[in-house]
């Protein structure tokens, strides 16, 4: 079925992307894409390059050459909130939370074109903004809602598990509105059962249209989810597929998949 | 009242005030968004000759003793309004050398370095605000409108400097508990997962900078309009620990924290001191004052860091059962625990 697929749109292009830490090519001339629609894996061994790509991609970091074009505009120069505000939305490997915010905060902080973000208007009172963030606080408990973190919201976010911390970031990013959401390992450090159910609300988030790109390490989690795998090793794309296709190939077998 | 104690008491009100506005600009900079802002006391002092000057009228008055640069007799409040305008763009410029590409350690000692700076030129540049002699006999400002004897106009002082002081809290309350505070706190917690979901981390820092700044300038400008006299040395760059204190020890990140902690430190202590009789050698009881500051931001930051009044937690109303949902942040302060 999977070969059978017809126009699929690219809502991401890397092209020839490079980053040099020092003298250490971090990422050497990476190119690969993502569709619109669907889950991209970005796997490779320790030191491949893949959240530093990420990082380049998200605009944490700029890069030495080359190009990122995000649903055809390039953003190779914009900066990362910029970018945000386009819908490209990311969550952290660690400590992607804001601790001594609360986990209700945590989201309705991200929301996007917020009136009460206005000196202008937050100086004149509170009516110029209380009705959209009562819209916010509902729409924001929704998700807390769906991501079992309901009960949490008057916890600050940092006394939360690692396991909660994961599944906060990615309600959050929700709350930005993204089109494109980066996720950087996701699952590291979460228990087997957290695990599983993250996986279900990834394939829900696909479902509803929504394009992510996630590095993770675990292939078993990479192979039910991802329809698209890109294997990175040493700054470079060394083969993309499906997990099963990649599984067949030599180099990748040689380079990561049986170490 | 005798007269004595009122003009005391008046003093205290009116410097009560001062060091309370000037805690409140602070608490947004330094509690709320996470600027260590370690040359704080430039802008109060840059509001304070702002209004001196603007109140002196041309260097040529008085006889020509002091030399500063433009001079000009405005009438109140004129000159607290041109230090607020002064105050802000002194930060806004100082701001956008300093918190631009700096981490935040890095900013605080590029903000120190800039208050050194300040106070070498301005002790040392004598055309420019007369020295290390600073100014003297800035008129009191509507003294010749009002003409009150000394004690009626000091409680009329106190009258302006309270209502300044409101002006300030609501202000900064506003911005504390609307969603552009929650959106500077979210700055303070992580620059990089700020921007990350979109915000635009240099204009926020700017904006609370440059507001503190402006309210900075604006308490300055009201104790030299009332003391009718500054110098270098009321804003050694250490003064700038003292409000630190203040704001850590009352609880940074709380308006009401910065005003009790402007009560303790830069009042109550400083005032205190001024009962123990004089022992050692002159200016002892003043370097022990010192050790003290220090002292007390050390055992805060070490035994209770988050100050007397913590900053609160902000929690929300849930929905009501029936759905109409009053959705009013409601602020709690966090139980201590023990």
């Amino acid at each position: 079925m999977a070969q059978a697929q017809v126009a699929t749109q690219t809502m991401l292009s890397v092209v020839d992307l490079h980053k040099d830490f020092g003298g250490l090519h971090a990422v050497d001339g990476a190119t690969f894409e993502v569709e619109t629609g669907a889950i991209t894996g970005l796997i490779g061994p320790n030191g491949a390059g893949k959240s530093t790509a990420l990082a380049l991609i998200a605009g944490a970091l700029k890069p030495t050459s080359g190009s990122v074009v995000f649903r055809g505009n390039d953003i190779t120069t914009t900066p990362s909130h910029q970018r945000a505000r386009q819908g490209l939305v990311r969550t952290f490997q660690l400590s992607g939370e804001f601790p001594r915010l609360t986990v209700l905060e945590n989201l309705l902080v991200t929301a996007p074109n917020q009136r009460g973000d206005s000196l202008a208007r937050v100086v004149l009172g509170k009516w110029t903004w209380k009705a959209q963030e009562t819209r916010l606080l509902a729409q924001a408990r929704e998700l807390l809602g769906r991501f079992e973190l309901a009960d949490k919201e008057d916890e600050y976010a940092g006394n939360l598990s690692g396991g909660q911390k994961r599944l906060l970031q990615i309600a959050r990013g929700l709350m930005a509105q993204p089109a494109l959401l980066l996720l950087d390992e996701p699952m590291a450090g979460v228990n087997p059962t957290l695990s599983r159910r993250l996986e279900q609300h990834l394939l829900e988030l696909r479902a509803e249209g929504l394009t992510i790109l996630m590095v993770e390490h675990e292939l078993g989690v990479v192979e039910r989810l991802c329809d698209h795998t890109i294997v990175m090793a040493q700054g470079r794309v060394l083969a993309q597929g499906t997990m099963m296709e990649l599984r067949r190939n030599q180099e990748v077998l040689d380079a990561y998949l049986i170490g | 009242m005798s007269s004595a104690v009122q003009f005391y008491v008046t003093i205290l009100l009116i410097y009560l005030g001062v060091d309370a506005i000037a805690c409140l600009a602070l608490n947004l900079q330094f509690g709320v968004t996470g600027l260590v802002n370690f040359g704080f006391i430039l802008f109060q002092a840059a509001g304070a000759y702002t209004a001196a000057v603007l109140t002196l009228g041309p260097s040529s008055a008085n006889g020509g003793y002091q030399q500063y640069i433009g001079g000009a007799s405005l009438p109140f409040p004129l000159p607290l309004l041109a230090a607020a305008i002064v105050g802000a763009l002194l930060s806004l410029l100082v701001g956008l050398v300093g918190l631009r590409r700096l981490r935040t350690d890095y900013q605080a000692i590029v903000l120190l370095a800039v208050s050194l700076i300040g106070a070498t030129i301005a002790t040392n540049q004598v055309g420019l605000f007369n020295g290390a002699s600073g100014l003297s006999l800035v008129p009191h400002p509507l003294a010749d409108v009002l003409n009150l004897d000394p004690i009626s106009y000091a409680w009329v002082y106190v009258a302006i400097t309270m209502a300044l002081f409101l002006l300030t809290w609501l202000l900064v309350h506003r911005i504390t508990s609307s969603p552009l505070g929650r959106t500077l706190r979210s700055v303070r917690e992580s620059e990089a997962v700020a921007a990350s979901v979109g915000k635009n981390v240099i204009r926020l820092k700017l904006t609370a900078y440059v507001l503190g700044g402006a309210i900075a300038a604006v308490s300055g400008a009201l104790l030299v309009e009332f003391i009718t006299a500054w110098s270098p040395s009321s804003w050694l760059p250490a003064e700038t620990f003292v409000y630190f204190a203040a704001v850590i020890v009352g609880g940074a990140g709380n308006n009401l924290g910065a005003i009790v902690g402007a009560a303790l430190v830069p009042v109550a202590f400083i005032e205190a001191s001024q009962y123990i009789p004089a022992f050692g050698r002159p200016g002892l009881i003043e370097s022990v004052q010192w050790i003290v500051i220090g002292l007390l931001i050390a055992v805060f930051l070490w035994v209770r860091p988050a100050g007397i009044f913590p900053e609160r937690r902000r929690r929300y109303a849930k929905p009501h059962p029936a759905g109409d949902g009053a959705q009013t942040p409601q602020s709690e302060p966090v139980l201590p625990s023990g």
